[in-house]
């Protein structure tokens, strides 16, 4: 019995000290074959327990899977250990320079002032606005008559108008859409009107074609208390926090009272007499507004004596001009690629 | 409009500085633009008085005149050839400043010193006022010594003022006196009476008479001066006048001018000697008559110009300007000067058609105050006899009239008010409207009845007053709240939903988003070779546009696409470049429509030029790649297109799809002609693309599909089919003829070459059948494969 009790010792010892020298998956592997293979020492030794008296198999026999058990966990141990070490030698040599340039397309890029229209949108749809369009092209009616505009009109003049071979005009602001809007839906209303308009003036802070977003909201007993809410509200969305602002007295013909809405200045404050945004004034001039004239609401169909209202129009160039800090406007048209992508690509 | 400050005090004392005065105006509707300090450049300029002038002993062009400075005196070497001894000039010692910014010194002409300098008009940064060449001569009672500045009031300021079309009121000094005492609180009005002339035959001369044809013209006044000596204005009207941007003529026409700034009522002054008839007729231009105004210009005129004719022959366009042949001259010895009330929209229609903005079309354009038409005759007499030439003036004023002016009555009520302002103190909104110049003529608690000045022509309804009361209390009075939602939800709406979709989309896949002008160089229709035939043609064109190259409304968005990628081109861009755009086409309308405005989704691929980076292959487009971007910029709105092929006159002809969406084409995927890249200069290819937005509207409710629980069985098929037969519809016979169990098809592999017939290509699918209620057995699979088979073989195909 002993000697087989010392044999089990002895393949226990030398199996755990060559286990310690194997280095990689394949020595561990034939030292797994070695053992515990079919011909392996272990499997033969099993095999002769046959030879061993009855009364002696059963010592030897849990003894000899001892071993085996122990043999396994050892082998599994190992090859954990193997693997990874192994896993690490490979990924260490496998390197792939991340700061090398992407494969495939990245993002494109928006327009900064299709971006910028469309955050206004979001912002007066959350005042209950819902968006309206019209066509560009348009006519005398709609354009000037049923805005209070009369031909030969010196208001005419604010706005020189491009005309077509068939007689009609390009909208030269998003206004026709605010009759057009009542003769359909009637009042109560409350709408905005993003857009194209064109006007025949090209200079650095003038393009023939420019975008406008025209606001309207007829109502019972309507303030210039609410105008000035929501245009307040809308200054405060679109720039990120609440701004200065000051109501001058203007002049429009579709509205009365008229007035321009100056924004206190968000690079300066006012405070930097040679700020370029402001040009020192410390205001910015954004949109023209005023309560809508009794005569544009006849125009549109409603009564005057027991609904008013409120219309604006914003260029939202300007806004993304001054979102953005840019200073040419004629270039937002041109399509740029390193301009738009501010640079690369 | 420019205003001097100073003038302006002498009509209503403001006891602010000019910014603040400024800063008033412009909140209050009158938008200061600019101060100007004309002279603010000068410095340590005086009067000196020529005491003895000789020519230079070596130099016999110069003159050397020694210049009393008020007890100093200066001695001074000129070229000037105008002056006399006792003569007043503007004098600058060394060390003073001129306008150019010049610091004057001493100078040597030829051994004789010249101590500082004598001036001339320009030197003082007023070219306008000079009356001849050479130094400047001031009037003579001004006294040697004294600062120029303070003796020719130089120290002023010029407000450059924006005023608005409905205010033709505030063209004037009197306007505007009475506007900044209504909005400047502490500011007094200075009393400047306006009177009505003598009205009466003229005693000194023989007229016949005035006659009145053209509504247009409702009110004429002529007054007379039979005997006038012309001449230049005195130094304080030219001054004035230059600082108001007006150029000095001569005395005459001068005064008119003068007049007007202070009234607002324009004047014209015929020579009387040189119209053609004792008597005025003022009627209506017929059409197609020619008429040479003062400037040399000629005109066709048409009906509905006013004209003032004189033996029936025109002498000036009425409002606009007078004619060349009865203009003031050096040679004028009598003068008839008209002042009259022309209908604003006629002299506008005028003015805007010939182009002719002159300082009268303008204030007649937006209405002058009828009530001052003949009082402004009395202010030129009062003018003309302080002027210090020698006129004979005729005191007696030709009117004739056929119209006369009501004063209009507005009540404002305490409702209406509330309702806008929030606000609803009558009492002290009257107390404002009065500062106007509006009379009060009966008070309620609920309502005040106001009587409003002729002059006033702007206001009308009750809301011209609750504007006049909400701007001269300030808008900051007004509280700011922010309207209830009485009546549901903003709505975002479908076309706005379905372009952020796109868009997003669109930039995600590497497109970069442009906007381009919605008028286009009419030449892209020919350039894209686009036929008569084809609707795209005929775009509306501007009758007035800025250039050519921005006349015709587009009609697709490929040519600002493709014009964009020229400009990145030609700016030497060599990436590879994606752009899109979302926009408006102008088609010719059809059945009864005026036009069709269709909102678009267009892009365009350029692979880049030759460019050594890594990966490069990997971006590079082709039609099928743009392929996949249709179908995703589609399928943002749930929507699955479909392709055929199709045929665009700028398309490749064997790469070009039309693309539908539910059968009905909605645009075009194409590769564009090689021939018009080449003719644009753009190395292609180019592949782009266009999509009516409108049919991507409806966003489809999203169908999900089946769960698969047993796993697929594959089998391959491969077989040859003609060429021109597109795979879509091998698909179609694949899918129609695989039975129930064929549940997806791969196309993976299309060959075309040699063990192939000419005219056929080989197209390989990998099929996967399965059942959703069970995992198949192969043998299964193997009957349905060879069924499918059999039957392909039956339609012709030919199985490989
Ligand atoms: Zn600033």
């Amino acid at each position: 019995m002993d000697t087989i009790h010392a044999k089990i010792e002895n393949i226990r010892e030398k199996m755990m000290q060559e286990l310690g020298s194997a280095g990689n998956s394949e020595s561990l592997q034939a030292l797994r074959v070695r053992y515990l293979g079919k011909k392996g020492e272990l499997t033969q030794m099993l095999r002769s327990l046959g030879n061993l008296p009855p009364e002696k198999r059963p010592a030897a026999g849990q003894a000899l899977n001892q071993l085996r058990q122990e043999i396994e966990a050892a082998l599994d141990a190992r090859a954990l250990l193997i693997a990874r070490e192994e896993d690490e030698a490979r990924e260490a040599t496998d390197f792939v320079d991340v700061t090398l340039p992407p494969r495939g397309r990245g993002w494109g890029g928006f327009h900064p002032v299709v971006q910028t229209m469309n955050e206004i949108i979001d912002i007066f749809v959350g005042m209950g606005f819902s968006v309206a369009y019209g066509p560009e092209i348009e006519d005398d009616f709609h354009n000037f008559e049923a805005l209070n505009i009369p031909p030969h009109h010196p208001a005419r003049d604010m706005q020189d108008t491009f005309y077509l071979d068939n007689g009609r005009l390009l909208r030269t602001h998003t206004s026709p859409v605010e009759v057009r809007a009542m003769l359909r839906w009637g009042a109560p209303l409350r709408i905005i009107v993003p857009g194209k308009v064109y006007r025949r003036d090209s200079d650095q802070t003038h393009s023939p074609m420019f975008h406008q977003l025209e606001g309207l909201l007829i109502d019972e007993d309507v303030s210039l208390a609410d105008l000035k809410g929501c245009l307040n509200t809308f200054v405060g969305a679109i720039f990120g926090r609440p701004l200065d602002s000051r109501f001058r007295a203007s002049y429009f013909p579709f509205t009365e009272p008229s007035l321009e809405m100056d924004v206190e200045c968000f690079a300066c404050s006012g405070r930097n007499p040679s700020c370029r945004i402001c040009k020192g004034t410390g205001w910015l001039e954004i949109l023209g507004c005023g309560m809508t004239h009794p005569n544009v609401l006849r125009y549109g169909g409603i009564d005057p004596d027991r609904y008013n209202g409120f219309a604006w129009g914003m260029g939202p160039d300007r806004v993304a001009m001054l979102k953005y800090g840019l200073t040419d406007l004629r270039v937002l048209f041109e399509g740029h690629g390193s301009f738009l992508t501010g640079g690369g690509y | 409009m420019r205003i001097s400050w100073k003038w302006l005090n002498e009509f209503c004392k403001i006891p602010l500085s000019p910014e603040e005065a400024a800063e008033r105006l412009t909140v209050t509707g009158c938008e200061v633009e600019n101060i100007e300090r004309p002279c603010s450049a000068l410095k340590g300029l005086v009067v000196g008085k020529i005491e003895r002038l000789q020519i230079h002993p070596e130099r016999p062009d110069l003159f050397v005149a020694e210049v009393d400075l008020g007890g100093p005196r200066a001695q001074c070497v000129t070229a000037a050839r105008n002056l006399r001894e006792g003569d007043t000039v503007p004098y600058g010692a060394p060390g003073s400043v001129i306008a150019d910014g010049t610091v004057l010194g001493k100078r040597t002409f030829d051994s004789v010193v010249s101590v500082g300098m004598m001036l001339s008009a320009e030197e003082i940064g007023l070219p306008g006022i000079a009356d001849e060449f050479g130094i400047l001569r001031l009037p003579a009672h001004l006294t040697a010594g004294e600062d120029l500045l303070k003796a020719l009031n130089l120290d002023d300021c010029i407000l450059e003022i924006s005023i608005t079309p409905n205010r033709g009121d505030l063209l004037s000094l009197m306007g505007l006196a009475r506007e900044c005492y209504g909005v400047i609180e502490g500011s007094t009005l200075e009393k400047h009476e306006l009177k009505l002339p003598r009205i009466g035959d003229p005693g000194s001369i023989s007229w016949e008479g005035v006659t009145l044809e053209d509504p247009g013209c409702p009110l004429y006044g002529l007054s007379f001066a039979p005997s006038v000596q012309i001449g230049p204005s005195p130094m304080e009207t030219r001054i004035r006048l230059a600082f108001s941007g007006i150029r000095s003529i001569n005395n005459i026409v001068d005064a008119t001018n003068y007049i007007m700034l202070v009234t607002g009522q324009p004047l014209h002054a015929f020579d009387l000697d040189r119209l053609p008839a004792r008597e005025i007729t003022v009627r209506g231009a017929r059409e197609g008559e020619r008429f040479r105004t003062l400037d040399g210009q000629d005109h066709t005129l048409a009906e509905g110009d006013l004209l003032i004719t004189s033996g029936g022959i025109p002498v000036a366009l009425a409002g606009v300007m007078g004619g060349e042949n009865s203009e003031i001259t050096a040679e004028t010895k009598s003068v008839a000067f008209e002042s009259a009330f022309f209908e604003p929209l006629r002299v506008s229609r005028t003015a805007r058609r010939l182009g002719m903005g002159t300082e009268a079309s303008y204030r007649f354009s937006r209405g002058v105050d009828p009530s001052r038409v003949l009082p402004t005759l009395s202010c030129l007499y009062e003018y003309l006899l302080k002027e210090a030439a020698q006129h004979h003036l005729e005191e007696n004023v030709r009117v004739v009239s056929t119209r006369s002016w009501e004063k209009r009555r507005i009540s404002l009520t305490r409702r209406k008010m509330h309702r806008v302002l929030l606000w609803d103190d009558l009492e002290q909104a009257s107390k404002i409207l009065q500062k106007l110049d509006l009379r009060e003529i009966s008070a309620t608690d609920e309502k005040r009845v106001f009587e409003i000045p002729t002059s006033r022509a702007d206001l009308s309804i009750e809301e011209d007053l609750i504007e006049e009361v909400g701007r001269l209390r300030g808008y900051e009075s007004v509280p700011s709240r922010i309207p209830p939602l009485l009546h549901g939800t903003g709505r975002v709406g479908e076309e706005v939903e379905a372009h952020r979709k796109i868009r997003v989309a669109a930039m995600s896949r590497g497109f970069l988003e442009i906007v381009t002008y919605s008028f286009i160089n009419p030449k892209w229709v020919e350039w894209l070779r686009i036929p008569e035939t084809d609707p795209r043609s005929r775009g509306f064109r501007l009758t007035n546009p800025i250039s050519q190259e921005q006349s015709l409304m587009r009609t697709t968005l490929l040519p600002g696409l493709l014009q964009a990628l020229q400009t990145n081109l030609r700016s030497g861009w060599k990436d590879p470049i994606r752009l899109f755009e979302v926009g408006r086409v102008f088609l010719p309308g059809e059945e009864g429509e005026d036009h069709r405005e269709s909102l678009r989704m267009a892009g365009v691929s350029w692979n880049g030029k030759e460019r050594r980076v890594l990966h490069e292959t990997s971006l590079k487009d082709d039609v099928l790649s743009i392929k996949a971007d249709v179908m995703a910029l589609c399928g943002s709105r749930g929507q699955i297109p479909g392709f055929s092929t199709g045929h665009e006159p700028f398309g490749h002809a064997g790469q070009t799809a039309q693309v539908s969406l539910e059968g009905k084409p909605c645009g075009y995927l194409t590769s564009i002609k090689p021939g018009i890249l080449r003719e644009l200069e753009i190395p292609g290819p180019v592949f782009a693309f266009e999509l009516e937005i409108e049919s991507l509207l409806p966003e489809k409710g999203f169908r999900f599909g089946q769960v698969v629980r047993y796993p697929a069985v594959y089998r391959d098929i491969s077989l040859i089919a003609p060429v021109n037969r597109p795979a879509a519809s091998v698909e179609e016979d694949l899918r129609r003829l695989g039975g129930t169990l064929l549940r997806e098809l791969v196309l993976f592999d299309v060959y075309q070459g040699p063990g192939i017939p000419e005219g056929t290509r080989s197209l390989a699918f990998s099929l996967a059948y399965g059942d959703p209620a069970r995992t198949l057995r192969d043998e299964e699979v193997d009957a349905v494969h060879e069924q499918l088979r059999l039957n392909l073989s039956a339609k012709g195909y030919v199985l490989r």
